[in-house]
């Protein structure tokens, strides 16, 4: 037995489409459920946080001292002055591509030291922003 | 004197060899020579290509030599093939290694993956109409997963007497993704979709990392059991990885126990491929349906991102749709390759392993699918 006879008899469009089914179902609920793992996570958080008494800011309280090589301070002051053209909250591959057009040596490296430093900081949504406090206390004012 | 001499002349492998074994010592040269001069997956081709010249020595039958003979070494071997405890091995191995991070921070991802096991129930039809017996079309079907430990697993339940193709046909493919992934890729996208940008994923926390296995192996596992002895591996290996407390079980996971397995996996499922069972016409069609499933499954994981993009705000990169198919890592490398070339800023290495540890667990579902439709 050949062709469709042959699928029709050994039930294989039920078996194909049922199959197909059962995958879409099994990945879809796999990724609802990831897709609310970090939100039960920060409920879970915020439930012990709200049953901590608050600490209130101490005197001591600002942004962190870091050591920065020189080439890192100035790379930070170029890269500081290409997020302020391409706007926050960016990506950091934009932020790459253009620090590669505007010529700054081992881009990728150097961007990386920055975001190692703290000086570039993930918002948690997938996007980076520019850490205006570090960079005042460690590159400004240092 | 004489009669010894002619008798152990009539013994060797010169006078006992036929044009089925200089065929399958050709093609064992070849994957040797693709997997060391070209690095095509040497990782695979290597071990299968020296046990398809060791399997295909003619041999005087009835002396237990071979793998087909019972109590010859190799038979005991493979032995884990044809239980199925190799890939269920390798597995473990391979969650040990893999990081599900950018599954975890980009979920939707996930739907690639199931869109890729199209190709799968595409080539069971395929099979079937072909004349194929059901368990023989399922087994064959699960080419269409690109992967290799799932497609001996299955065949090693359903049809063991085609593990042989079934395995040579699935490694291939997995090793030619360089050849075969790339026009579909650009055949069934734009120039400008292939330059989509994706945006940065999130970060993802060590705990979401650590409940992502346990959550995983109860949810697809209640839904099809069958794919225990992949997916239960699976999520432990990874689980073993991300716990961070038992960091020297892990390390033994993804190096000696997956080498080992691969090793004795390679070897013994290249040595199956004795001329004389192996070159059949069944064996042709099997690679021809394998073919089939494999690009199938390829195209229909970049048009369904191309109908999701038809609905989502944020647009996805197409390309990532061909990563939907289980080859870890190769399917995820090409697809950014062929991104990069359109766009030479275009990072696409990491979003597109989300969609192929994705099509890893779509590919061990569909096999557990599949057999308790057999069964």
């Amino acid at each position: 037995m050949l062709g469709l006879e042959a699928i029709a008899a050994h039930n294989g469009w039920a078996m194909a489409l049922v199959g197909a089914l059962i995958v879409f179902t099994g990945l879809i609920l796999l990724s609802l459920a990831v897709s609310q793992i970090h939100k039960v996570l920060q409920l879970w958080d915020k439930r012990g946080s709200s049953l901590r008494p608050k600490k209130s800011g101490g005197a001591g309280a600002g942004p962190p001292k870091i050591t920065l090589s020189p080439e890192a301070k100035i790379a930070a002051k170029q890269v500081k002055l290409l997020i302020e053209r391409i706007g926050e909250p960016f990506s950091l591959p934009k932020l790459l591509e253009l620090s590669q057009k505007a010529g700054l040596a081992r881009s990728h490296g150097k961007v990386n030291e920055l975001v190692d430093a703290g000086l570039i900081v993930p918002d948690g949504k997938g996007a980076f922003s520019w850490n205006q406090p570090v960079f005042e206390t460690n590159v400004i004012n240092s | 004197m004489i009669e010894l001499i002619v008798q152990f002349w009539t013994n060797t492998g010169y006078y006992l060899a036929d044009y089925r074994h200089i065929i399958m010592l050709a093609v064992g040269l070849v994957f040797i020579y693709l997997g060391t001069a070209k690095k095509y997956e040497p990782l695979l081709l290597v071990p299968i290509g020296f046990g398809v010249l060791v399997g295909n020595i003619p041999f005087f039958k009835g002396f237990g030599l071979g793998i087909y003979e019972p109590n010859s070494v190799l038979h005991y071997l493979y032995f884990g093939v044809t239980t199925g405890l190799y890939p269920s091995i390798v597995f473990l191995g391979l969650g040990a290694m893999m990081d599900f991070s950018s599954l975890l921070a980009r979920p939707k991802l996930m739907l690639l993956g199931a869109a890729a096991q199209i190709g799968i129930f595409f080539t069971l039809l395929s099979a079937l109409a072909l004349g194929f017996l059901p368990k023989e079309a399922a087994s064959i079907a699960i080419i269409g997963g690109a992967d290799g430990p799932t497609s001996i697993f299955l065949t090693a339940k359903l049809a063991p007497h085609l593990i042989g193709p079934i395995a040579i046909a699935a490694y291939s493919y997995m090793a030619l993704i360089p050849v075969i992934q790339p026009p579909i890729m650009r055949l069934l996208t734009t120039e400008e979709e292939r330059r989509i940008h994706m945006s940065e994923p999130r970060e993802v926390s060590k705990r979401e990392r650590i409940i992502f296995p346990v959550a995983a192996v109860i949810l697809c596992c209640f839904l099809a059991p069958a794919s225990i002895p992949l997916l239960g591996s699976l999520f432990f290996g990874n689980f073993l990885k991300e716990c961070g407390v038992v960091e020297r079980l892990a390390q033994t996971a993804r190096t000696a126990i997956i080498d080992i397995a691969t090793i004795f996996l390679g070897f013994t499922v290249g040595a199956s491929t004795q001329g004389d069972v192996f070159l059949t016409p069944k064996s042709v069609g099997i690679f021809c349906l394998g073919a089939v499933a494999f690009s199938i499954a390829t195209a229909s994981g970049i048009l369904f991102a191309k109908i999701m993009n038809l609905f989502s705000k944020e647009k996805i990169n197409p390309l990532l749709g061909a990563a939907g198919v289980s080859a870890v890592p190769g399917s995820a490398r090409e697809v950014h390759l062929v991104g990069l070339k359109a766009d030479p800023t275009n990072y696409l290495l990491m979003h597109a392993m989300a969609c192929n540890s994705s099509g890893v667990i779509g590919s061990a579902i569909a096999a557990g699918v599949l057999w308790s439709f057999m069964v």
